[in-house]
C-alpha cells in the first residue's frame, strides 16, 4: 500500500476544510428546519407559487435566449473577427458586475421611458413587475455561463469534420445541426443547465426590476427581513430542494439526448 | 480533366507559389512532399475548402475556382478520416445521401453496395469509435466514393496503417484507379508513389519542382533535394521466378536479383536503398550476396561523400564515403563490383 505523502495529506486538509465550508451551513439549515415547519412550508400557497415562478421563467429566459447565444457561440468559436476579444470581454461583463448595478442598468432600458419598455408597452406589457421582466434580468446575468460553455464545446468539435461534411454536400447550415451540435452537445447541456442554475438564483437584478411577482429568493428575502431566520428557513430549503431536483432531472435528460446522438445517427432528413 | 493555373495562396507564414498541375482522366498523380510542404493546402483548395489567392483551377473545362464546395463533386479523404464520431458507420457513409435527401430505400441500398465495395459490411451497425485504422479508412473512402466524385483527393491514406493493411489498401486503390476513378493522392512516402503512381509531382515549400513519371522522376532527379529526398533511386521492375528454390526477380535488361524469402508475382519493383550497396575492386567473397559486375558512370560529390553511379546490366546509384573512394581508387570507367544482401531488397507487389 502505497503511503500520502506530508504534501498530499496537507492537500487532503485543506480540501476538506473547503468542502466543509460549502456543506456546513446548507447541512445546518436542513438540520435546524423542523419536520412541522417544513411540511407546513409545503403546503403554503406562496410558497408553491413562487418556486413555481422562479423555475418556469428562468428555464424560458435560458430556452429562448439560447436560440441566439448558442449560433453567437458557435461564431466565438470558428470566426476570426476584428473585434473578438472586446467581445468576449462584453460577455463576461455581467459576470463581474454588481448585479444590483445590473438590475439598474436593465431597469433603465426595460422601463416605459427605455427602448425595449416603450416597445413592449406598444404591445400592453409593462416589463416591470412582470415574469418576462424577470426572465430578462434573470438572462441579463447568466447568459456567460451558457455562451462561455457552448463556445468551448464547439471550439473541442475538430474543423476536420466539418470541412468533410461540407465536402460530402452539406450545406452550412446543416453541418451546424447535424456536426456541430451534436458533437457540441454535452457542453450546450452543461451550459443550459448552469445558466438555468444561475437565472434561478438570481436575486440582487430581479429585485430592482420586479419585487412582486415574487421569486423565490425574494420571498425568502422578505421573509427573513419581516419575520426572521427561522421562518425564512424551511422556505429555503423547499427551494434548494426543488431545484436540486430539477437539475438533476435536467441532467438526466440531457444526457439522455446524447446517448440518443449516438444510437441514431442524428437523422438529417 | 483537371487544371491548376497559376495557383497561389499566402497562408501565414507558408505560401503556395505559382503551382501548375494537370491530371487526366482516369490517372493516379502522386504528390509527393514532406510535412509542410504545402500538399495537404493544395488539396483543400482542390476541394474547395480554401480559396486561392490567384490562379485558377479548371475541371472538365469548367472554372471551378470559386465554385461552392458542394456543388464541385470534388472527394476528399482526410489523413485523420474525419469520420464522425457521433454517428454509426452506416450514418457515416448515408450522410452524403441524406443531406441530399434521398429516400430511405435508396440509401440503404446504396450504402450496402458501397459497403460491401469496401469490405465493411461486417460493421455497418456498428458505432466508430472502437474501429481500427484501417476500417476507419474503408468508412471514409466508402463515404466518400458514394458521392461518385470526379476526382478523389487522398491526404495520406497509408500514412497510418500497419504493413498488411497498407498491401490491401493499395490494392483497393490501385482497383478502384481501374475502374476509371481518378485520384490525386499527397504522400511523404516515395514507396506508395512507385508503388501507385502513373505520374509524381515533387512539392517542396510551396512548389512543384519536378513532375513527370516515376522512372523520369527517381531516375533523374532535376535537382538534390529531389534526389535527396526520393532517397532511393535503385528501383527495378522485375518479374518474379523460382530457381533452385529461391525466388529470383529479372529486369528487362536480364540482370538478375536473388530474394529474400518466397515471393512471387509479376511486374513487380524492387527497391534497394543507396547506402545498402558496397562497392568493391573484387568479387566478394560471400556467395550469399548479390553481385554484379559493372563500370563507373558518374562520381559525384554528395552531402556526406560521394554518389557514385555504376552501370551493372542497370543502373545502380551508390552512396559512399570521401575517404572510401581513396581506398578503393575509384575514377570513371573503372571496373568494380557492386553487392548488396537480399534482405535489403524492398519487394513491392505491381498487380
Amino acid at each position: 500500500m502505497s503511503r500520502n505523502s506530508l504534501f498530499t495529506w496537507i492537500v487532503m486538509i485543506l480540501s476538506s476544510l473547503v468542502l466543509l465550508f460549502i456543506i456546513a451551513p446548507l447541512a445546518g439549515m436542513f438540520i435546524h428546519t423542523g419536520g412541522a415547519e417544513f411540511l407546513e412550508t409545503i403546503k403554503d400557497k406562496e410558497v408553491h407559487q413562487s418556486v413555481w415562478l422562479t423555475l418556469w421563467v428562468s428555464f424560458i429566459a435560458t430556452f429562448i435566449f439560447s436560440i441566439g447565444a448558442i449560433p453567437f457561440a458557435w461564431l466565438l468559436a470558428r470566426k476570426k473577427f476584428p473585434v473578438k476579444n472586446f467581445v468576449q470581454g462584453i460577455i463576461d461583463l455581467p459576470i463581474v458586475l454588481p448585479h444590483t448595478a445590473a438590475g439598474i442598468a436593465l431597469l433603465g432600458f426595460i422601463s416605459r421611458d427605455g427602448f425595449l419598455g416603450k416597445s413592449a408597452s406598444l404591445l400592453g406589457i409593462n416589463l416591470v413587475n412582470h415574469p418576462s421582466g424577470i426572465a430578462l434580468a434573470m438572462a441579463f446575468v447568466s447568459l456567460p455561463f451558457l455562451i462561455n460553455a457552448s463556445r468551448d464545446g464547439f471550439a473541442a468539435v475538430p474543423e476536420r469534420l466539418e470541412k468533410a461534411a461540407l465536402n460530402l454536400g452539406a450545406s452550412h447550415t446543416k453541418v451546424f445541426f447535424t456536426i456541430s451540435l451534436p458533437l457540441a452537445w454535452r457542453s450546450i447541456t452543461t451550459g443550459f443547465v448552469m445558466m438555468f442554475a444561475r437565472g434561478m438564483s438570481e436575486f440582487g437584478a430581479v429585485v430592482i426590476i420586479a419585487y412582486h411577482p415574487m421569486i423565490a429568493p425574494v420571498l425568502i428575502y422578505e421573509r427573513f427581513s419581516s419575520y426572521g431566520l427561522n421562518y425564512a428557513r424551511p422556505a429555503s430549503v423547499f427551494f434548494i430542494l426543488i431545484a436540486l431536483l430539477f437539475l438533476i432531472a435536467l441532467r438526466f435528460l440531457s444526457l439522455k439526448r446524447k446517448e440518443k446522438f449516438i444510437n441514431t445517427d442524428a437523422q438529417t432528413d | 480533366m483537371l487544371r491548376l493555373i497559376n495557383i497561389s495562396r499566402q497562408l501565414g507564414d507558408f505560401a503556395l507559389k505559382d503551382i501548375n498541375l494537370e491530371v487526366s482522366d482516369g490517372e493516379y498523380y502522386v504528390l509527393l512532399g514532406r510535412s509542410g510542404s504545402g500538399k495537404t493546402q493544395l488539396l483543400e483548395l482542390i476541394a474547395g475548402l480554401e480559396h486561392p489567392d490567384t490562379g485558377r483551377i479548371i475541371l472538365d473545362n469548367e472554372d471551378i475556382t470559386m465554385q461552392r464546395i458542394q456543388d464541385r463533386k470534388v472527394g476528399i479523404v482526410f489523413q485523420d478520416y474525419a469520420v464522425f464520431p457521433h454517428m454509426t458507420v452506416f450514418g457515416n457513409i448515408a450522410y452524403p445521401l441524406r443531406v441530399r435527401r434521398e429516400g430511405k430505400k435508396a440509401i440503404t441500398e446504396k450504402v450496402e453496395k458501397a459497403a460491401t465495395a469496401m469490405n465493411i459490411k461486417y460493421i455497418l451497425e456498428r458505432n466508430t469509435e472502437k474501429l481500427s485504422g484501417g476500417e476507419l479508412q474503408r468508412v471514409a473512402l466508402a463515404r466518400t466514393l458514394i458521392t461518385s466524385p470526379r476526382l478523389l483527393l487522398l491526404d495520406e491514406p497509408l500514412s497510418s496503417l500497419d504493413t498488411s493493411l497498407k498491401d490491401d489498401l493499395k490494392r483497393l486503390l490501385r482497383n478502384l484507379n481501374k475502374a476509371g476513378q481518378t485520384i490525386i493522392h499527397v504522400t511523404h512516402d516515395y514507396g506508395d508513389a512507385i508503388s501507385l503512381a502513373k505520374r509524381v509531382g515533387v512539392i517542396h515549400n510551396g512548389k512543384i519542382i519536378q513532375e513527370g513519371s516515376v522512372d523520369d522522376v527517381f531516375k533523374n532527379p532535376s535537382n538534390r533535394f529531389v534526389a535527396r529526398y526520393a532517397g532511393i533511386r535503385n528501383f527495378f521492375r522485375v518479374d518474379i521466378s523460382r530457381e533452385n528454390g529461391l525466388s529470383v526477380g529479372l529486369t528487362e535488361n536480364k540482370v538478375k536479383f536473388r530474394l529474400n524469402g518466397v515471393i512471387a508475382g509479376s511486374d513487380t519493383l524492387l527497391l534497394i536503398k543507396s547506402d545498402s550497396i558496397a562497392i568493391s575492386n573484387d568479387m566478394p567473397s560471400n556467395t550469399e550476396l548479390n553481385a554484379l559486375k559493372g563500370k563507373i558512370t558518374e562520381l559525384i560529390p554528395s552531402e556526406f561523400g560521394m554518389e557514385v553511379t555504376v552501370e551493372a546490366g542497370e543502373l545502380f546509384y551508390i552512396n559512399i564515403l570521401a575517404s572510401d573512394i581513396a581506398e578503393l581508387n575509384l575514377v570513371e570507367n573503372k571496373e568494380v563490383w557492386v553487392s548488396f544482401p537480399a534482405k535489403e531488397i524492398v519487394v513491392i507487389n505491381g498487380n
